[in-house]
């Protein structure tokens, strides 16, 4: 269970959220949803402690994450992955080094700064790239892959940490259609099949109610929805987008939002 | 194709008098500017003791020395030059990697983007700055006093004068890195090692190769200069022959630079493009 309670954070004067309240049960698929700088980014930042909370605390399982220093801080990272708009891979290292990134917290630093690699975090590491149908472009460097590819090594990485949270950022913001649908398959299929918590930051509204079992609507960096996606009607979400509402409800449901039905392990497009 | 209407000039004059009248400082700022620039060069010329009548008297001795070096021709001492340009490379190669493999730590303290604390950061920026504002031919003179003549002395020469230059370029290299990508480090659960070696050094190491390679290029040039004071290779030949007026040998060293400078600057470039090629590095 991850609770999140009060939890603000300022810069200078403006609060970029401001007393967010909500509790997460393992399992779920949570999107959080709202306009372009109503905070949801510096939340997940804040859950990861990328970004440092003014006021208020997150709990994970009864522990107060926000206390967290040194080598606990790195293990909390591991276990609540992040997933970012722009990937944030390395560019100039190869796809299975990105993805072994994500095994840093567990390993003696000696062994993996001089990149002695356990037999069986390099096998965990292929095939989690397996199942997104990249392992194929292991050895290649990650800046000469697509954004869907490099997407995918992302969301492998991110599983390598074993994490019981994952936060993904915008992650389809700058992807097509068809990527968009690769990855939200990818992040759903993460979910159901090994049960782990997905918080899911979303422009659009289509894809959130097609993905999610629960949305959390921020405005001007508050909580101002939490619920099912059944419960946010046409007059909040207006509310929620003001002016953007006609663009974010109406455009994306093409090709992109079709079906919810969960896919098979391994069964993602080939690129 | 259309005709222009007739321009009203009387009226416009009136309504951007600015454009017609402009005022007499602003006509007269670019002569004065330029009148000013050529009477201080004037006065540096004639206050430094130029004369065009010495110039002239020394025009035939400067045709002499030319024709006195001409064919170029090492004499008996091949293999000394030989060694002694050896010895040069040598001097250029080790001191900028010794300053390159000292400076790359040093460097991370002077990054904004490691040390966010202006307080603690400063004073690493000013030791390089004060290290580089000293020249390699000033160092070179105080390493010979300290460990004696010879090429040891130029390597310490190098390496330290060099020292702050790496300094600063690779610091502005780290500082012009991509914050996502350590960013996705941190967020995996690295730590400031992990960020350091897995997302930064893959940013910047292609640079800071492609200026280390310019380094020793431009250091064995440097190298030959330095020798001339008494660091040892090439330089100290070239110092000894024009002392004793061996026009001969002199062209022949000359040249023997000249070709190594170019071999050189063949070989770092195939390296650079090797190094920032499309190949992993990990």
């Amino acid at each position: 269970m991850l609770v999140v309670d009060g939890l603000t954070c300022r810069f200078g004067t403006k609060a970029a959220v401001d007393n967010a309240s909500f509790a997460v049960p393992p399992g779920s698929f949570v999107g959080v949803i709202g306009r372009s700088g109503a905070g949801k980014s510096t939340l997940l930042r804040m859950i990861n402690r990328l970004a440092e909370p003014t006021a208020g605390r997150i709990l994970f399982e009864g522990v107060d994450v926000t206390a967290l220093r040194g080598r606990d801080l790195r293990q909390w990272r591991a276990r609540s992955a992040m997933i970012f708009q722009q990937f944030n891979l390395v560019g100039r290292l190869d796809v299975l080094t990105n993805v072994l990134m994500g095994r840093l917290a567990g390993i003696p630093s000696w062994r993996s700064l001089i990149q002695l690699w356990p037999e069986e975090d390099k096998a965990l590491a292929l095939s989690a790239l397996e199942q997104f149908d990249v392992a194929s472009l292991a050895a290649q460097r990650a800046d000469q892959l697509s954004g869907g590819q490099q997407q995918r090594v992302a969301i492998a990485r991110a599983l390598v940490q074993e994490p019981d949270i994952i936060l993904a950022d915008e992650p389809i913001a700058s992807l097509d259609p068809r990527n968009t649908r690769i990855v939200m398959d990818a992040l759903l299929r993460i979910n159901k099949h090994f049960g782990i918590t997905v918080l899911c930051n979303l422009h659009s509204l289509d894809l959130a109610r097609n993905y999610c079992d629960r949305l959390i609507g921020m405005s001007a960096g508050r909580v101002v929805f939490d619920g099912a996606p059944a419960a946010l009607t046409d007059q909040i979400a207006r509310e929620l987008y003001d002016l953007e509402a006609n663009e974010v409800m109406g455009s994306a449901s093409e090709d992109a939002t079709a079906g919810v039905d969960v896919p098979a392990l391994g069964a993602a497009e080939a690129a | 194709m259309s005709k222009l209407p007739a321009a009203q000039t009387t009226e416009l004059r009136a309504r951007y008098p600015q454009v017609f009248d402009r005022p007499v400082s602003a006509r007269l700022a670019t002569p004065v500017m330029l009148l000013a620039a050529i009477a201080i060069f004037v006065f540096g010329l004639v206050h430094l003791g130029f004369s065009p009548a010495r110039m002239l008297g020394g025009m035939h001795q400067l045709g002499w020395i030319s024709m006195m070096m001409l064919p170029p021709d090492p004499g008996s001492s091949l293999p000394l030059y030989l060694k002694a340009l050896g010895e040069t490379l040598s001097i250029a190669l080790l001191g900028t990697t010794l300053a390159a493999v000292l400076s790359l730590p040093v460097s991370l303290l002077a990054a904004k983007n490691i040390v966010p604390s202006n307080i603690f950061r400063f004073p690493v920026r000013r030791f390089f700055d004060a290290i580089r504002g000293v020249d390699t031919l000033i160092w070179a003179l105080v390493w010979i006093n300290v460990v004696g003549l010879g090429p040891f002395a130029g390597v310490l020469a190098i390496a330290t004068s060099d020292f702050g230059a790496f300094g600063k370029l690779f610091s502005e290299a780290i500082e012009g890195a991509d914050r996502k990508q350590v960013e996705g480090i941190r967020a995996s659960g690295g730590n400031a090692l992990h960020e350091i070696r897995f997302g930064l050094l893959p940013q910047v190491l292609p640079v800071i190769a492609g200026q280390v390679l310019y380094f020793i290029e431009s250091n064995t040039r440097s190298a030959t200069i330095i020798g001339i004071v008494g660091a040892g290779g090439i330089g100290l030949q070239l110092a000894e022959q024009i002392r004793v007026l061996e026009w001969q040998k002199v062209s022949f060293l000359i040249l023997m630079i000249l070709v190594a400078v170019a071999a050189i600057d063949w070989i770092s470039s195939k390296l650079r493009f090797a190094i920032i090629g499309r190949r992993a590095v990990a």
